[in-house]
């Protein structure tokens, strides 16, 4: 497909990943994975690369990493190798990374994203990889030094490198969306962005129209949000376009992307391709996963998003768009079921849930799980709509608060007397005290003109302080008139 | 001239016999030390302080009657790869003056267990790079039968120290013979385990697949007694066989009846084999056949390609693990310097000897694009070859013999300028490390007045063999008991 | 090899060798490798290469934090440090470092 801007070229677009996997230590040595603490505050022989010290793997790790394998489709490999990839750097303390390069875990997987007015499609996944991370070079400070904090080296990651299928910054964003989805949904991650537990680099490259051969790509790395990743690589396709319109060539470099200015800068320009000299590594084991095991970790994986998502529609009767935005994250659709149990009717609790509940969760920008709301809580409100007990006015507005403060609805309903107005002998003197305060009007109705009943029912609904049901009022309001 | 202190079981026997204590033998250590140092340079450090207060503290463990092992209270010295806490580990190399070590290598933490005092660190050749101790950045040790004459290498300070007296035991590491060779030139017993045997975290790492620590001593069975301490599984190291310690020292039956002994033809053959190291290698076997011994002759047609093997794995890998070297958290930075890359380029030139710069570029080149195939996955292929040929080599035997060295002793200096002829010397000893057997030097005679030693190779796991023929032999024998002379 | 092969290769190690050095070294690998040849002339194609020699299961370990060092003991033996972090100089202008 072509990018609207340039229409005469097709965007060829991969996504690398590094994730961090959810373990409480790391992936070589016992250190506890932990943010936000001073620098070297967790670390040992092993990921300060003192002479003689050894690496051991972290079981739970490979288990995240088998599960991701699984949940995006691939194929996991019973037998996989470590390799060194050897540079030098100051946050690599060995002089090299322990990572996974001939024989990764898993290969051959696939994401799928949806992308508005498009079809869904599938992206494929390449290779899923395990490899550790590296420390962190402070460079801000003094103007001369560097400063490195190695308590991030050796916390576990996997490079979850996708294939070159993605073909515009919105398909970039929505494969970033559905990987950390799904993420999310098996636990093999809490993929926080702002913790750097999900980075991207991206990799992007042009080519005429209907041509299959690989143009000239760039590298555009740390960018923290997915938003500027798709600015970043609209700017970069931009940026190639012109200067392949003007008859030039792109550069191989690595890019960095300054969201404020909506800029790309250089970062390094890549003349020769690095020399990393993998090779298996000579202290670890080649990592052996049995077959059976392999199944055994399957058999933990919750429902996936796609699953949900499609189950959603059969049994629950939603819409398509419906059961994706109420299966986003797995605590949203938990929350859903929860609440259509409690109720009944799930149809219902979805219209509630995506006109009200998310409004209200978007407007205070937090999540589900950070909601004091109960799924009872709500579906104890709508059933008191259902019946009348309260208007749904005022429960809209309870959502709101529910979100916020949690509680009962009952309970608030009464503290804040907002019971329904539906005594009908209240309702009627009301009504005729409306009719009678306002000749004119019912004059009007008399004479044809139905709609001033409006005005009518404006002024009960004032003088009940919005507690009457409009459907009620309405009703009594047109026998008195026809009367 | 202060004595050499005696053997292992010597020394036991006198301590808990109540005629020395563990205090008079560490001075008594020190003080040979003292004597033979400016002479030989063995150590590049000792520890007396700590070294007299550990005896205290063994001598009121024996008063007690709480003696943990064999080696309790007697004085040991560790090659100056291997990590202990609170103290300086360098591997003679300058890149790492002043770099103390917050842990203690498992090995030596388990000796400590067991009450051994270290006494101190020996020289060797800069981080384990050579086969005569002359790579020391602290200039080359000297063999004691005589001082012209290297000690062999890597391990050669710890092999002096032995063949000295200044301790009775001594750990040493072998990559590619660093133990066994200069045990062969020293007169003394040196082993290598079988890989994964003994942990190998704390070992300042050479080539990780090739890397064992091993002990020296004068006696096979005080080799046992050092080998049953420091092996074992060790969660720490992932190389690590999933085995208990070994009880080396209760198989030492003196029994030779029915062993099969495999002579490999290629070793025998080899041109550029001192004949006066064959005979005495011959005499050692008809020696044990008269102890009840079979032999045979078996080949390993791929020894040729050993040497080019070893040293393409080896350097690869110590490119690899050397990289660490860099001024950012230990060790030397270069002074004076303006960026990064300097920073680098100039604290590991300058750190860094010729041997061990010449080592990380072949490794690094093997390693690089467009070579790795041709050199680095061709020897590892190679290296399989090599292993078929023991596996089926020993499916017909209980050990191999073979002469360790095909020479004795060469005169310091004399190889110095041409690296590949001080590679082509260890011609029978890398083998044992590309394969992962256990393998064993014991002395058995002399040849142009230097010693002789008898390589042993046994089964993957069956460290225990070897141990057990060298201690047979050693019981109808008495080269174990000679001593060199003390330096002048 | 040639004087140009050994700086390439003494690059990626980080070594800065003298022209003296370089010439040197160029030849000793050259003769090291030259050696080395002898292995071609083994017929490997239907061969493993055994990059472990004893056949083990993986290890693993649980998924469990231990103590780390106090930061002063990661810090202790540094050329350089800013607090409990590591100093060390800028990558220059240039220079092609990270």
């Amino acid at each position: 497909m072509s990018s609207d801007a340039h229409p005469h070229y097709e965007a060829v677009i991969g996504l690398e990943v590094h994730v961090h996997l959810r373990t409480r230590a790391k992936l070589f040595c016992s250190c506890a994975v932990s943010y936000g603490d001073g620098p070297n505050h967790h670390t040992c022989p092993v990921c300060l690369a003192l002479p003689g010290a050894l690496p051991v793997l972290n079981g739970a790790a490979v288990e995240h990493a088998i599960r991701t394998g699984l949940a995006t489709h691939c194929e996991v490999h019973s037998r996989s190798i470590f390799a060194r990839k050897n540079y030098f750097y100051p946050d690599l303390p060995k002089g090299y990374q322990i990572s996974q390069y001939e024989k990764p875990l898993a290969t051959g997987g696939w994401i799928e994203i949806e992308v508005d007015g498009q079809e869904a499609r599938r992206i494929g996944i390449t290779r899923i990889h395990m490899e550790e991370d590296a420390g962190k070079s402070i460079h801000d400070g003094a103007a001369t030094e560097t400063h490195v904090d190695l308590n991030r080296t050796s916390v576990p990651l996997i490079e979850v490198v996708s294939e070159p299928e993605i073909r515009s910054p919105e398909e970039a964003g929505a494969y970033l969306r559905s990987l950390r989805a799904i993420l999310r949904y098996i636990e093999s991650s809490d993929a926080d962005l702002e913790k750097g537990q999900f980075r991207c680099d991206a990799n992007v490259s042009l080519r005429p129209q209907g041509s299959t051969e690989f143009g000239t790509r760039t590298e555009i790395k740390n960018v923290n949000s997915f938003r500027f990743v798709e600015d970043a690589i609209r700017a970069e396709i931009d940026r190639q376009a012109a200067i392949l319109d003007d008859g030039g060539a792109i550069s191989q470099a690595t890019l960095g992307y300054d969201a404020e200015a909506d800029r790309l800068f250089v970062m390094r320009l890549k003349e020769n391709a690095d020399d990393y000299r993998y090779f298996p590594d000579p202290d670890l084991i080649p990592l052996v996963v049995d077959e059976e095991r392999i199944e055994e970790i399957r058999a933990t994986l919750p429902e996936l998003p796609d699953q949900k998502r499609l189950r959603f529609e059969s049994e629950y009767g939603l819409s398509t768009q419906e059961a994706r935005l109420l299966s986003a994250s797995r605590a949203l659709a938990e929350f859903f079921e929860a609440a259509a149990r409690a109720h009944g009717t799930a149809k219902s609790v979805a219209n509630w849930m995506l006109r009200d509940l998310l409004a209200a969760l978007r407007e205070r920008e937090i999540e589900i799980e950070e909601a004091a709301i109960a799924p009872e809580a709500l579906a104890r409100l709508i059933e008191m709509v259902d019946r009348g007990r309260v208007t749904a006015k005022s429960a809209r507005d309870l959502v709101a608060e529910l979100t916020e403060q949690g509680g009962d609805p009952e309970a608030l309903v009464r503290e804040r007397g907002l019971e329904a107005v539906s005594d009908v002998g209240l309702l009627e003197s009301v009504a005729d005290a409306v009719i009678g305060a306002n000749p004119d009007v019912a004059r009007a109705y008399a004479q044809g003109d139905k709609k001033v009943v409006n005005f009518l029912m404006g002024q009960v609904m004032k003088k009940t302080q919005g507690k009457a049901d409009p459907g009620r009022v309405r009703e009594i309001l047109a026998r008195k008139l026809e009367e | 001239m202060t004595e050499p202190l005696g053997t292992l079981a010597e020394l036991r026997r006198a301590l808990d016999a109540g005629a020395v204590s563990s205090a008079e033998l560490v001075d008594r250590s020190l003080a040979r030390a003292e004597a033979v140092e400016p002479r030989l340079h063995a150590l590049l450090a000792t520890r007396e302080e700590r070294a007299r207060a550990e005896a205290a503290e063994a001598d009121e463990r024996r008063a007690r009657g709480g003696v943990r092992s064999p080696l309790d209270g007697i004085p040991i010295a560790l090659k100056d790869n291997l990590a202990q806490a609170g103290e300086k580990v360098g591997c003679a190399s300058k890149i790492l003056q002043g770099y103390e070590s917050p842990f203690d290598a498992t090995a030596v933490a388990r000796l400590r267990e067991a009450g051994a005092v270290v006494v101190a660190r020996t020289n060797m050749d800069e981080f384990a790079m050579g086969s005569s101790t002359e790579n020391s950045a602290y200039g080359t040790s000297r063999n004691p039968w005589n001082p012209e004459r290297s000690p062999g290498g890597s391990s050669g300070g710890s092999a002096v120290a032995v063949a000295a007296g200044i301790v009775p035991v001594a750990l040493g590491s072998d990559t590619g013979g660093s133990i066994r060779q200069p045990a062969a030139f020293t007169g003394v017993v040196g082993m290598k385990p079988t890989y994964g045997r003994v942990s190998r975290f704390g070992l300042v790492a050479f080539a990780s697949s090739l890397d064992q620590i091993g002990p020296f001593a004068h006696t096979a069975a005080d080799c046992a007694s050092v080998l049953d301490v420091i092996s074992g599984h060790d969660p720490r190291d992932s190389t690590s066989l999933p085995e208990p310690a070994t009880r080396c020292l209760a198989a030492l039956s003196g029994d030779l009846s029915g062993l099969v002994i495999g002579l490999p033809s290629e070793y025998y053959a080899s041109e550029g084999v001192d004949p006066e190291v064959l005979a005495r290698v011959s005499e050692a076997v008809a020696e044990l056949e008269a102890g009840g011994a079979r032999t045979r002759e078996v080949s390993l047609p791929h020894t040729q390609f050993a040497v080019a093997t070893y040293y393409l794995i080896a350097t690869a890998e110590a490119s690899s693990n050397l990289a660490r070297f860099d001024g950012v958290r230990y060790g030397r930075r270069a002074a004076g310097v303006r960026g990064l890359t300097e920073m680098y380029e100039r604290s590991r030139s300058e750190g860094f000897g010729a041997e061990v710069k010449r080592r990380i570029l072949l490794g690094t080149f093997v390693l690089s694009a467009g070579y790795y195939d041709a050199y680095y996955r061709k020897a590892q292929q190679v290296r399989t070859l090599l292993r078929r040929d023991f596996d089926e080599a020993l499916s017909g035997c209980d050990v191999l013999i073979t002469p360790t060295t095909p020479e004795t002793a060469f005169r310091i200096g004399e190889k110095a300028s041409d690296p590949l002829t001080m590679y082509l010397s260890d011609i029978f000893t890398v083998s044992a490390n590309l394969a992962g057997l256990p393998g064993l030097s014991i002395p058995c005679g002399f040849a142009n007045q230097m010693p002789v030693g008898l390589q042993v190779l046994g089964r993957p796991l069956e460290d225990a063999t070897p141990l057990r023929v060298a201690d047979a032999f050693q019981r109808r024998t008495d080269f174990h008991l000679q001593r060199p002379p003390d330096p002048r | 090899m040639t004087r140009e092969e050994v700086e390439r290769v003494a690059h990626l190690a980080r070594l800065r060798l003298s022209q003296e050095e370089a010439a040197a070294m160029a030849s000793q690998l050259e003769s090291i490798l030259g050696y080395v040849e002898l292995l071609d002339t083994l017929d490997t194609s239907q061969v493993e290469p055994t990059s472990h020699v004893i056949p083990l299961a993986t290890p693993m370990r649980e998924d469990r934090p231990e103590a780390s060092y106090p930061p002063e003991t990661a810090v202790a033996n540094a050329p350089a440090r800013d607090g409990s972090a590591f100093a060390v100089p800028k990558v220059l202008e240039g220079e092609d470092e990270g």
